[in-house]
This record gives C-alpha cells, structure tokens and sequence, in this order.
C-alpha cells in the first residue's frame, strides 16, 4: 500500500559514498547535471552512464532499488519518445504510417534526450539513497544561506524541512495503524466509487489532522523547553566534517566536466 | 481450536535492509469463552499477533486459526471474520471522528449496512454495556469525555459490531487506577454474562495476575510461556528477567516463601495477604 511511496528513501550503509559529506555531494549532483546538459555525443553519455552504476556498485545500492526508482520515469521516458520519434523532421525516413513519418534525426535525438533523463535521474537517486534525509536539508540549508542576506530566515526554513522530514515516516505510520483500526470496525477503503471513496477517507482525516496538530504543539513547547529560538545561532550534534575523499570526489567531477567542455564531447 | 495460531512467522518490511522478524514460530490457541492474556515488553510483538487473529495482518509463514479454520485470504471472509472478532487498538480514542458519541458508536453497524433503527438498538446496547448513560452521553461531543469515558466509548465503537471475540491491545494504557479498574470489572463482566471471549494484552502484570484463563508470554517476538494463569505467575523470577514485575503483594509473599514460611504465593490482593498472613500467625500460636 503505502509501501511503494519511497519518500525519504535512504539505504543505510558504510560506503564510501555514504560517508560523503552531504555538502559535496549535492554540489556534485549540480556539476554532473550541467556535464549532463553540455554533453553532445552518445560517447559522452555512454561513459557517464558507466560511471553511474560504477557509482551505485560502490555505494553497495541494490539495483533492485535503481530500478524502483526509475519506474515513474518510465512514462516521461515513453512521452518523450513518442514525441521526438514523430514530431522530428531531418535525415533519413526510416517509417511511413500514412501521414506521419519516423525520420533519422527524431530518433536520434528522442534516444539521447531520453538517456540523459535517465542519468539525471539515476545520479538524483544515488544522492536520496545514500544520503540520510536529514543531512541532505542541512546540505541544502547550507547552500540556501547566502539568502539570509536578503531577509530569508534560513536558518529556519532547513529547520523547518528537517522537521517535515522527521516526521513523514511517524504520519505514515499512524496513518496505517488508523487505517487498519477503522477496518478493524467494518470500514471500507477499497470498493465503491470515487465519491464513495473519498467519503470513506473522512474517518482517516480527522484523526489524523487531530494527532498531527498534536503532535506539533508538542513539538513546539518541546523545542522551547530546550531553548529553541528563532533567530538564534544554532550549534550543531554533528560535525560536518569534509576530508580528503570529498575534495577528491569533488575535483573528479570537475575534470569530467572540463573534459567534456574542452573536447565538445 | 477456537481461536489460534500455528508456526506463525511475521516479518516487517521483508526484503529490504529494514526487515525486521517481529514474531517467530508462535503457536498456540484459545478456547471459546476464555479470558485469556498476552503479555510481554514493550517491543516483544503483542500487537503484531493481536493484528493477525483477526486478519488485519497477513503472516509471512504460517497459519491464523479461527473457529477451526485457517484465515485465508478471500475479502468476503476477511469482512465476515473482522465483523465476529472485534478488536480494540491501543489509545482507541485517537481514531475518533465524529460530532457525537452516537456516530461514532454507530460507524460500525452502519458499515454493517444496517437500518437505521437497528443502528439505534446497537449503539444502546454498546453504551448500556460499557456502563454509560446512553441519555447522558450519546448526544455528547468525544472529546469532551474524561480519558476512561473516552476509553470506554472507544471499546462500545467495537462492541456495536456484537463481535464473539473482544480482542484488546493494552487496553489501559495512560488510564489511572479507578480507570484502570473499572475497565477491568467490565471485562470481567462481559466475559462472564455476555459469553464474551476476551483477549487482552498488557505489559503490566499488577492488574490482571488476579485473572485465571490462559496467558501467553512473549519476548523478542517468541512465545516464551505458555499455560495458565496459575502456572505461569508463580514463576517470579523467569517474569522478572522478561522484566514483567508481579504486584507488590504477590511478590512480598514470594519473599515470605523463600524465608521459609509456609504461605501461598499465588495471592493477588491485600485481603488474600491478610488472610495468608492470619492463618500463619494461627498455625504459630
């Protein structure tokens, strides 16, 4: 049921890329997006495609989980497809139904398009894996931080996505125990129409607005009674430590992408 | 075999690095009319069984008994089951929903499809059965209710249903004594007039070691004890390593048998106490 939503999707794990920091590994995750979107060449996309389950063999990442995460991209990938094949126009017409014609350069382009998608979405998936959802919003937070000069409380918003982040899996959790206590009292979430349906969602809702508005004051006088304040400076548990290996990472992407830029590959 | 299971084995999240083994090999079974306990730690897996007996939970191996036949997996005869095995969630209160008590009592023969006039019988019932005032209380907002009015609202929601099994998970959680009692009088009763059979499961062991029916003891998701009541709270110092302390009382007259004294140990009240005590000091004299 809920199962098959994976938010907050991490893998826990010793590897090497694991124990990057989070920091580097999205900024990372930028610099491969841009050589993504510079690369002309199936040659390029082919060795950025190794390089990615290189990457996820490292990471010990089942490639079950690679495929589960690139299951909704299949229909965008499909789209996209359908679209470059029959609405592209240049080279040679490799297919006549009646009006509609399937030309070279269409599926050349519909096949590279659709790859780089893939790739984005593969290295996306490396970073949620093996990232753990917290650190992942303290590495954004800290990228979002030249904003607070502009009058953003920055500081707050991480904190705020942190805590959102914290308790999806908490909600989930009641939202199923609910659920299977209002079956366990005759109800019915699966047969009937839509209508029928959503009414049936009405003994799910309430309780659960009512538990999470709970369950946030808690929350709030719990952060107060630790000395939580807004606009103060923060200190925090866990260092964020970068070593060697992040600067390593780092400048390895790098050199892919001048590569790339300086040959036109 | 009444109600039961057989080599229950249930795994959360199997497959993935999360998998966790939250019940092992369980057998066991209960007969029509018990009042029978599951207790154990927190964490050892009681509310994982509760959720197989009545098909809430499918087992990754195994089989889930009731009425001498296995729960299988047929939606029509999942809907049966649950309407005959009701069950009680721990803090029930939390899933209400409605306005009044009366329709959140009646969410559950109205599921049934009933009348509406058959609905007012059952919701009548259910309140005359957890001893509530159905003039007083069914117009009432839930949560307006103190925490044992709330907790016994919650239990009539299940017994609207009429259900041959009464199954609840911790049924006194965050209740206070006089709560806590009451609750437990009015289990008693229902499984005695009603014919109710009763399961409950519990980690406090002060408020039901007065109780004789069957009792089964989990740790780590393994059946560790199983038998009777009797059987089972004389053995003090296995429950206390499980970490399940027996009522003051019965432990004190634990103390008097180990220092010799020839006394009773299966006494669960002070007046049991008093009386152990006498009939020594009788003996003496």
């Amino acid at each position: 049921m809920s199962r098959s939503i994976t938010l907050g999707q991490y893998l826990p794990g010793e590897s090497l890329i694991h124990r990057l920091n989070p920091r580097f590994k999205i900024l990372a995750l930028l610099i491969i997006l841009v050589l993504l979107f510079s690369l002309q060449t199936f040659g390029g996309l082919a060795v950025l495609l190794f390089f990615a389950l290189l990457v996820f063999a490292v990471a010990k990442v089942p490639y079950r989980f690679l495929l589960q995460g690139l299951r909704p991209v299949f229909f965008i990938a499909l789209f996209a497809l359908v679209i470059y094949f029959f609405f592209t126009s240049g080279g040679v017409v490799l297919l006549r139904i009646g009006f509609v014609t399937v030309e070279s350069e269409g599926v050349r382009e519909g096949i590279f398009i659709v790859a780089r998608l893939v790739i984005l979405v593969m290295f996306s998936l490396l970073v949620t894996l093996t990232t753990t959802p917290l650190s992942l919003t303290h590495g954004m937070g800290f990228f979002l931080k030249p904003l607070s000069y502009v009058g953003m409380p920055t500081e707050e918003v991480a904190m705020i996505m942190a805590v959102a982040l914290r308790f999806i899996p908490t909600l989930m959790e009641e939202s199923q125990r609910l659920m299977r206590a209002q079956v366990a009292r005759g109800a019915d979430f699966e047969t009937g129409s839509i209508f029928k349906k959503a009414k049936s969602l009405v003994p799910l809702i309430v309780p659960l607005f009512v538990s999470a508005f709970r369950r946030a004051d808690e929350l709030a006088l719990a952060m107060e009674a630790r000395g939580y304040m807004i606009g103060a400076r923060r200190t925090r548990l866990h260092e964020d430590i970068i070593t060697a290996r992040d600067w390593i990472a780092l400048t390895f992407v790098m050199v892919l992408l001048v590569i790339a830029l300086t040959f036109g590959i | 075999m009444f109600i039961g299971t057989e080599k229950l084995t249930h795994t959360y999240m199997s497959g993935t690095p999360y998998a966790k083994e939250a019940l092992r090999n369980i057998t066991f079974s209960f007969e029509k009319g018990d009042f029978a306990l599951i207790i154990g730690p927190s964490g050892s897996g009681k509310s994982t069984l509760i959720q197989h007996l009545n098909g809430l939970l499918r087992p990754s191996s195994g089989r889930v008994f009731f009425d001498h036949e296995a729960i299988g997996s047929d939606k029509h005869k999942l809907l049966q089951i649950r309407r005959r095995i009701g069950l009680v969630f721990q803090m029930p209160e939390e899933q209400f929903f409605s306005e009044t008590v009366f329709d959140e009592i009646a969410f559950a023969p109205r599921n049934l499809g009933l009348e509406e006039r058959l609905v007012r019988n059952r919701v009548n019932d259910a309140l005359h059965k957890v001893d509530l005032d159905a003039g007083t209380f069914a117009g009432r907002h839930p949560f307006q209710l103190s925490a044992g009015q709330k907790r016994l609202v919650a239990i009539a929601a299940v017994l609207s249903l009429e259900p041959e099994v009464l199954i609840l998970d911790e049924p006194t959680a965050g209740l206070d004594s006089a709560g806590r009692r009451t609750l437990f009088n009015l289990l008693t009763n229902l499984n005695r007039n009603e014919r109710l059979t009763v399961i409950i499961s519990t980690h406090h062991l002060d408020e039901v070691a007065a109780l004789a029916g069957p009792v089964l003891v989990l740790k780590d998701g393994r059946l560790v004890m199983n038998g009777l009541a009797a059987d089972i709270f004389i053995r003090r110092s296995e429950l206390d390593e499980l970490g399940l302390a027996l009522p003051p009382v019965t432990e004190i007259m634990h103390n008097l048998f180990e220092a010799g004294l020839p006394v009773n140990m299966a006494v669960y009240s002070l007046t049991g106490a008093k009386e152990e005590i006498m009939k020594l000091k009788r003996r003496r004299d």
